[in-house]
């Protein structure tokens, strides 16, 4: 394979490859502002630059300078080589680039460096990006010095409105165009452009618009710095208090790969954001996505209910016993329900219970009605785990919930053990079949109309508070990270199935994921792969 | 040397210079309808021995420009040949005095250009403040198309050719041959990056050849006249810079204007000669060709020992007395650029001067790109306060810091054309800021004007 040099050290490229593509993915970071992996080149912070060695035997191109010589008190005329961006120069054969290693691309750097900061606010003290900010960093590794502009900075407008979730900054942005490149090129909705010229240059929303497509929070994510905000997140936290949890965005069958960035001290996420993986999300989310976080506290059942009241576990546990009694007399008087929304493992469990144990025959699927998706990220499917359920389940594939209301007005059923929260059917025609029956036990993170029909409701953790594995539409497995405490009795679903088979008098020796994993395992569908091992490395571009 | 010609000027001053009729009289358009039934090599290389030398500002040779065209042209892919006459340097008013006075050179250069790099139609982009230019141009345009000449057969012979005129919206960097191509297209004018250059992905994403309007304009002429012919009126055939071309002087001279001239042309024969001489005083410095040349002062000396450099003849003399070329001003450390001078006698303030020229750079930024955008405001910041007499010595010797890094990092030559100038004030004028500085402005003249 094809291989430049970086100060030294030989790396690959590929076909096509800028310098600071085959450096990203070896692992060297050239610092940038502007270049994004997922966007078009734009060139335009010039923080890239590097050194190129000309071609043996040419002159490298050089360009004449000033310097000061403080001895003859005068300038004295110097040259330094052409440096070129190395978001812009693609890689050719034994090409010898120098980018720490050179004195003139440090000063470069350096510049560019200080002449961003030179009209910036450095209001960091109040800035959302402060800790995770690219001006910062580089300030740190490339300048260190302090500011040799003493005017009043350049004013411009501050706290603009640019729709329903971002707020813009004028005097933060460095007019990268990440922003504009990205809601042009991956949302497909170019509703921002630049207005103005030289340092009064600003980003706006084009007229008659708001930025209010479904891809609006991934312009600030984009943004390097504080320029853009998220009135989600605005003041609410400091990140260098925030820890990351490894997750998959529950928001669709898409199964983004997501960092929750949660608060260890309240317990409280604050926000989700895409984790890059080629395969799957590429660097991206939508925004219902990336505010789907809020299902880990919004809505949440916090106890066992029994008839509708709060009870402990084990009082439900018990009133479970009672109200599922005579369920072994007759293992085809009884339904169980699965749930798309739910992991692997908390499928497994149930599915566990219902086959080897109960001896059900008939299983049902729940799970979020189909709502819009698009052509970029986000499925029609809402829920993360359907293809995990079906496969799990294998044949006879399980029936969707509407066919179980029916089946209940027939009189098919006494039993109903179900898994979830939610249905995709209309909830009081649900709860009125499922009142008619003898014993209804529902395990649910949230509070939701299989919930509040159920006898007895059992509190599970949301998919923030437990590790769980989610197939998604392409057939990847992928694991998605335990990030809050679980919030009131909550319990892991697993938990709770293999808790209430005890309690029903089975021998259902589940006691941790681990086990439950290990008997998942064999009859782990083959299409199954870990896609953890394709996450690229966590540097984020 | 100092040979005036009227190869280009012929129609200058003639009643109706700019119609068809008088044109024609001057046998305009016959080297159009022969450069139509030429094969294209040949009209090429034509126009390679022609020597022309890009009149827009970087002085490339126009006829190598024609040959970087992809040969055949695909179907699919269609040519076009774009007119820069933006004319936005400061101190440059040449392209505009052709417009108005000759229009049908241009369009008949345009036809011949067409041909020459497989385009069928031709885009003049005009700056929109040059109400008569834009109205001259459409009526020769219009004129042409009337005669048959412009069309799907000029001539009679079957080869569409269509010119239209593309009028700007006054910004400096929409002169840049990329930023043009954006505005063309309707988009915000800002450079583009390059590769692809505008010969491989150019105006609406074809393959593009963008000329000065001078440039094309001199095509007939050559044409006529012969490649080779053509090339030798210049005294830097040698150096591959050949023909005549206009020349523009202004700022403190008696006779401000355009002359033609052949290429060889001293700065000392277009000040003293054409221009009439310094106005009130004398010579403190010359901007040579446009405002982002480097400025010469009238008491430096040539110095080319080697004599490989293409200053070598001139050893030891007078930079006044250098002929004005392409190369002989690149290895003076200035620029040919587009051969309008700027005369400053010495009651001018140098330091205002550097001030007015950088509020320009400042304010026709783009803005794309980091060194440019903050590095030109910047620079004007600092002169604003040397000014208004409040700089310090510290922030004088932050300016050519500054111009250093603004230089080769950035996306077009914008870049440069703000820190060349610049560096070249600060180098020859050094002792006259510090004087500046120290006096809190008391030392300068405080005038610009005469
Ligand atoms: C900032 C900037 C402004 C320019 N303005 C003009 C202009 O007004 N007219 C022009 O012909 N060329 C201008 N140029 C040069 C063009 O980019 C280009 O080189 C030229 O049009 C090519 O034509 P030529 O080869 O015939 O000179 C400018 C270049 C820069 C960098
Ligand atoms: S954008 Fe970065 S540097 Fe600017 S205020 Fe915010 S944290 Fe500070
Ligand atoms: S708002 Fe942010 S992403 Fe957009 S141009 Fe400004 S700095 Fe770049
Ligand atoms: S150098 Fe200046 S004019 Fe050219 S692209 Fe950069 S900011 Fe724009
Ligand atoms: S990353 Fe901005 S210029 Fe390369």
């Amino acid at each position: 394979m094809a291989t430049i040099k970086i100060d030294g050290r030989e790396i690959p490229f590929e076909q096509g490859d800028t310098i600071i593509k085959a450096a990203h993915r070896a692992g060297i970071d050239i610092p940038h502002y502007c270049w994004h992996p997922g966007l078009s080149v734009a060139a335009n912070c010039r923080m890239c630059l590097v050194e190129v060695a000309p071609p043996p035997g040419r002159p490298a191109m050089q360009l004449d300078i000033l310097r000061w010589d403080p001895e003859k008190k005068d300038y004295v005329p110097a040259r330094k080589p052409k440096l070129v961006p190395a978001c812009q120069q693609a890689c050719a054969p034994g090409m010898e680039v120098l980018s720490e290693g050179s004195d003139h691309v440090e000063e470069a750097r350096g510049a560019v460096q200080e002449l961003l900061l030179l009209n910036h606010p450095v209001d960091c003290p109040i800035c959302d990006q402060a800790g995770e900010c690219r001006l910062q960093d580089y300030w740190l590794e490339h300048q260190g010095t302090g500011k040799r502009m003493q005017q009043e900075v350049v004013h411009k407008p501050k706290a603009v409105d640019f729709g329903p979730t971002i707020v813009y900054d004028a005097e933060r942005c460095i007019v990268c165009t990440r922003c504009v490149r990205f809601t042009a090129e991956v949302a497909k909705d170019p509703v921002l452009s630049v207005r103005e010229r030289g340092n009064l240059n600003e980003i706006v929303v084009s007229p008659g618009r708001e930025l209010d497509h479904d891809y609006t929070l991934m312009t600030e994510h984009v943004c390097p710095v504080g320029a853009l905000t998220s009135k989600d997140f605005r003041f609410k936290a400091r990140v260098w208090f925030l820890r990351s949890a490894r997750t998959v965005c529950q928001g669709c069958a898409t199964g983004c790969n997501a960092y929750l960035d949660y608060d260890p001290r309240t317990n409280v996420p604050h926000r989700h954001r895409p984790r890059d993986n080629e395969e799957v999300n590429k660097y991206w989310m939508c925004d219902e996505g990336m505010l789907s976080y809020k299902r880990a506290v919004e809505g949440r059942l916090g106890t066992a209910l029994v008839g509708g009241e709060d009870a402990s576990l084990e009082e439900a546990l018990a009133a479970a016993k009672d109200q599922l009694a005579g369920l072994k007399d007759d293992p085809g008087r009884v339904a169980v329900v699965l749930s798309a929304q739910h992991s692997n493992e908390d499928n497994h469990a149930l599915l566990t219970l219902a086959r080897t144990f109960i001896g059900a025959k008939d299983l049902y699927v729940s799970g979020r009605p189909l709502g819009r998706g698009d052509k970029i990220l986000m499925s029609e499917d809402k829920n993360p785990n359907t293809l995990g359920v079906m496969q799990l389940a294998g044949a006879p594939a399980p029936k969707p919930i509407a066919s179980l209301f029916d089946a209940i007005k027939a009189g098919k059923y006494s039993f109903v053990i179900a898994l979830g929260a939610e249905i995709e059917v209309d909830a009081k025609d649900a709860e009125s079949a499922l009142s008619k029956l003898k014993g209804v036990v529902t395990i649910a993170a949230h509070d939701g109309p299989l919930a509040r029909a159920a006898h007895v409701a059992l509190p599970a953790t949301a998919w923030a508070e437990q590790d769980g594995t989610y197939v998604n539409r392409q057939g990847l497995a992928q694991k998605s990270e335990r990030a809050l405490k679980a919030r009131g009795d909550a319990r892991p679903g697993w938990e709770l199935v293999a808790k209430l088979g005890k309690e029903l008098g089975y021998a259902m020796t589940y006691k941790t994921l681990a086990d439950v994993r290990r008997a998942m395992t064999p009859e782990a569908p083959a299409a199954s792969r870990d896609a953890d091992r394709a996450a690229k490395p966590e540097v984020s571009a | 040397m100092l040979r005036q010609t009227t190869y280009l000027t012929k129609r200058y001053g003639v009643p109706e210079g700019w119609t068809l009729p008088v044109y024609e009289r001057d046998g305009g358009y016959q080297q159009a309808k022969r450069a139509l039934s030429m094969p294209r090599e040949a009209l090429v290389e034509e126009m390679k021995a022609a020597n022309i030398r890009g009149r827009g500002g970087a002085g490339f040779p126009m006829g190598v420009k024609w040959s970087f065209m992809p040969w055949p042209p695909k179907p699919e892919k269609p040519h076009y040949l774009v007119i820069n006459a933006d004319e936005g340097e400061p101190g440059t008013f040449k392209d505009r005095t052709i417009m108005e006075l000759d229009p049908h050179a241009v369009v008949e250069g345009c036809i011949i250009g067409c041909f020459g790099i497989g385009a069928h139609a031709a885009y003049i982009y005009v700056r929109d403040e040059l109400h008569l230019s834009k109205a001259r141009l459409w009526g020769a345009i219009k004129e042409a198309r009337e005669k048959g000449y412009l069309g799907a057969k000029p001539f009679g012979i079957d080869y569409p050719v269509e010119v239209y005129v593309h009028t700007g919206a006054g910004a400096y960097i929409c002169g840049e041959e990329t930023s043009l191509l954006n505005s063309l297209e309707g988009k915000r004018g800002e450079p583009r990056l390059k590769p692809p250059f505008p010969a491989q992905a150019g105006a609406f994403g074809m393959p593009t050849t963008v000329n000065n309007l001078e440039t094309i304009a001199a095509v007939p002429v050559a044409l006529a006249m012969g490649g080779d012919a053509f090339s030798k009126l210049s005294d830097l055939h040698d150096q591959k810079d050949g023909g005549c071309r206009l020349y523009g002087v202004s700022g403190h001279v008696n006779k401000p204007g355009v002359f033609e001239a052949c290429v060889g042309l001293t700065l000392r024969e277009l000040i003293y000669d054409l221009g009439g001489g310094v106005k009130g005083g004398e010579l403190l410095g010359v901007i040579p060709g446009g405002s982002s040349c480097p400025i010469l002062r009238p008491d430096e000396t040539v110095n080319a020992p080697d004599p490989k450099s293409p200053l070598h003849r001139w050893h030891g003399k007078n930079v006044l007395d250098v002929p004005m070329g392409v190369e002989t001003y690149r290895a003076l450390g200035t620029m040919l650029g587009t051969c309008c001078a700027i005369v400053l006698n010495k009651n001018t303030d140098i330091v205002l001067a550097m001030h007015n020229l950088m509020r320009f750079y400042r304010h026709e930024s783009c803005g794309q790109c980091t060194p440019c955008r903050e590095g030109s405001a910047w620079l004007f910041r600092i002169l604003d306060r040397m000014v208004h007499g409040e700089a310090t010595m510290e922030e004088l010797d932050r300016l050519h810091e500054i111009a250093d890094n603004i230089m080769g990092n950035t996306i077009c030559a914008f870049g440069e054309g703000t820190a060349m100038p610049a560096l070249g004030f600060l180098r020859k004028y050094r002792k006259e800021f510090e004087e500046h500085v120290r006096t809190k402005g008391k030392s300068g003249t405080g005038r610009l004007a005469l």
